[in-house]
């Protein structure tokens, strides 16, 4: 009882720091703008929505007029905009989400869940203390110190919670769906392929309809997707399988992207994988021997894309303890682990975002490399 | 350090976070209960398909007749003779209703659109200024859900 009260009063008393925060409000804010900008698009080319079929969940006196609604979508442009270059940026954020909501709610034929969850995450992101780092009208300065970025991080936790509840309600629905867990959903779909392929200007070979078609390879697509689902919401509340969960979500909503059309489900899905990536900065280390042309490159690469600021970038010489160099570049992990080659890049590859796709295949084939050239040596 | 109104403070924090997620919970719940599955979180749920055919019900010489809506489109004329013409697609333009005589997918399972498309055959119904031959507008479904046959709906939406 009393670790349960310790745990209770972690959650809403822990400070945490807020940089990554920063980074997931940026990708929020770009879709709502994006998701705004539809509805925009919508009002331009097809007229105001109250003007044709719609269905109000709301009393349709509530609805706002044309001149009120093209008002309400220029505020929530705006609102989007301010979020993403950081002036009120949660105050901003909670506006555009709240008015997302209200649009939803104006006409039910507008509802995906998609463009639901993208909103209900971007509400809850105006709770944390995501206005303390990409700050944008800073410049360069775009962060504060890392003692005023410290801050109450208790919603971070409900943000997670609604990013499992949404793979939890989509998992159940699939397993309690006979269609679905037996692959006749997907065999249908499949069965469509080649149509769709060609429509795309691709042919499918011979061999690949006869396997995209067939009812085996359905069946093992859904039990596939529904087992990766589970792993997923169970996975990313353990530290010790998050990263093969992140990693299994990444490839998952990467070809989720590739075969249907989901509107910016997958973008926000991924992205929504930030909230759970440690939120403390600068406990990598990433060392490269200076005046080596590869390992600068290396080196700038990782200047420009270490956009959760998980290294610490250190040239060789300089880096106390380093002594001779037989490497280009070593990484050095959150658990001491320094290494070069392959076994370098696939811990360089699961810290920096763009990389993190990579991160698997770099470290099996580190792992089933004969002849490695990864050298890892307790920094301890 | 920034200063806003959302920091909630310690009393707060935990209301909100009490409440927030008994109010998802409950959403997630209910939804399972709504026939299109509304804030349920349900992806890709069916690959079911529907093709709706419309038909008019009319009045002429005593006889109650039912006439096939060709395109979603017919053309009345009026006692001073000025025409009058009706467009299922100029009222109804979401995607998955505005299509007709012909199978199409239907999202979020059959439930939803036959639930959608039965509000949207009453909207039009009502929105048919100017024509006094139209009695009621009849909606014929043919369903395939995930393959298979299914049921066969009507949907009848008379004029008040």
């Amino acid at each position: 009882m009393n670790g349960l009260g310790q745990g209770w009063r972690r959650l809403f008393d822990e400070q945490r720091d807020a940089w990554v925060l920063g980074l997931l409000r940026l990708a929020i804010s770009a879709l709502l703008f994006f998701n705004g900008l539809r509805l925009i698009l919508e009002l331009a080319s097809g007229g105001y929505f109250a003007d044709y079929f719609h269905m109000p969940l709301i009393p349709e006196a509530w609805l706002p007029s044309r001149s009120g609604y093209q008002l309400l979508l220029g505020a929530q442009a705006l609102a989007t905009l301010l979020a993403f270059v950081g002036v009120w940026p949660r105050e901003a954020l909670l506006t555009a989400a709240s008015l997302g909501l209200y649009f939803l709610a104006c006409d039910r034929l507008q509802y995906h869940n998609n463009r639901y969850a993208l909103l209900l995450l971007g509400l809850l992101l105006a709770f944390t203390p995501c206005d303390r780092s990409f700050i944008l009208v800073r410049g360069r300065k775009h962060a504060l110190s890392p003692e005023q970025r410290r801050a109450p991080t208790f919603a971070r936790r409900l943000f997670q919670l609604q990013v499992s509840l949404v793979y939890l309600s989509s998992t159940v629905g699939k397993l309690l769906d006979a269609d679905w867990r037996g692959g006749q959903v997907l065999f249908l779909r499949f069965a469509d392929a080649p149509r769709v392929c060609a429509q795309r200007g691709l042919t499918l070979p011979a061999w690949a309809i006869e396997i995209v078609t067939s009812r085996w390879f359905a069946s093992f697509a859904a039990m596939a997707a529904i087992a990766s689902e589970s792993a997923i919401v169970l996975g990313l509340w353990f530290p010790r399988t998050r990263r093969l969960s992140l990693w299994l979500g990444v490839i998952f909503h990467l070809s989720i992207e590739v075969g249907s059309n989901v509107e910016l489900f997958s973008w926000l899905m991924v992205a929504s994988y930030l909230a759970f990536v440690v939120p403390e900065v600068r406990e990598r280390r990433f060392e490269f021997v200076a005046g080596n042309a590869r390992a600068e490159l290396l080196a700038r690469f990782v200047a420009v894309f270490d956009w959760c600021a998980r290294f610490e970038r250190l040239t060789i010489s300089s880096a106390a303890g380093a002594g001779v160099a037989s490497a280009a570049f070593y990484v050095t992990n959150r658990d001491g682990q320094r290494a070069s080659g392959a076994l370098g890049l696939a811990q360089l590859a699961e810290a920096i975002p763009l990389l993190f796709p990579l991160w698997l295949p770099l470290a099996l084939y580190a792992k089933l490399s004969t002849n490695p050239r990864a050298k890892a040596v307790s920094s301890a | 350090m920034p200063r806003s109104l959302l920091n909630l403070g310690p009393r707060l924090r935990p209301l909100f976070f009490c409440a927030y997620l008994v109010a998802q919970l409950s959403i997630v719940a209910h939804a399972q209960k709504s026939p299109d599955l509304l804030f349920g979180f349900q992806m890709f749920n069916a690959s079911s398909q529907l093709k709706i055919s419309l038909f008019r019900q009319v009045r002429r010489r005593g006889r109650t007749r039912l006439i096939p809506i060709r395109d979603g489109t017919w053309v009345f004329k009026d006692r001073s003779g000025t025409e009058h013409t009706y467009r299922w697609q100029d009222r109804i333009r979401n995607g998955n209703l505005r299509n007709l005589d012909q199978f199409v997918h239907a999202a979020y399972g059959l439930r939803a659109q036959l639930f959608r498309l039965e509000a949207a055959v009453h909207d039009f119904a009502q929105h048919l200024p100017g024509d006094s031959e139209t009695e009621a507008v009849i909606a014929e479904v043919d369903t395939l859900e995930n393959g298979r046959e299914g049921e066969h709906v009507r949907i009848q939406a008379d004029r008040k």
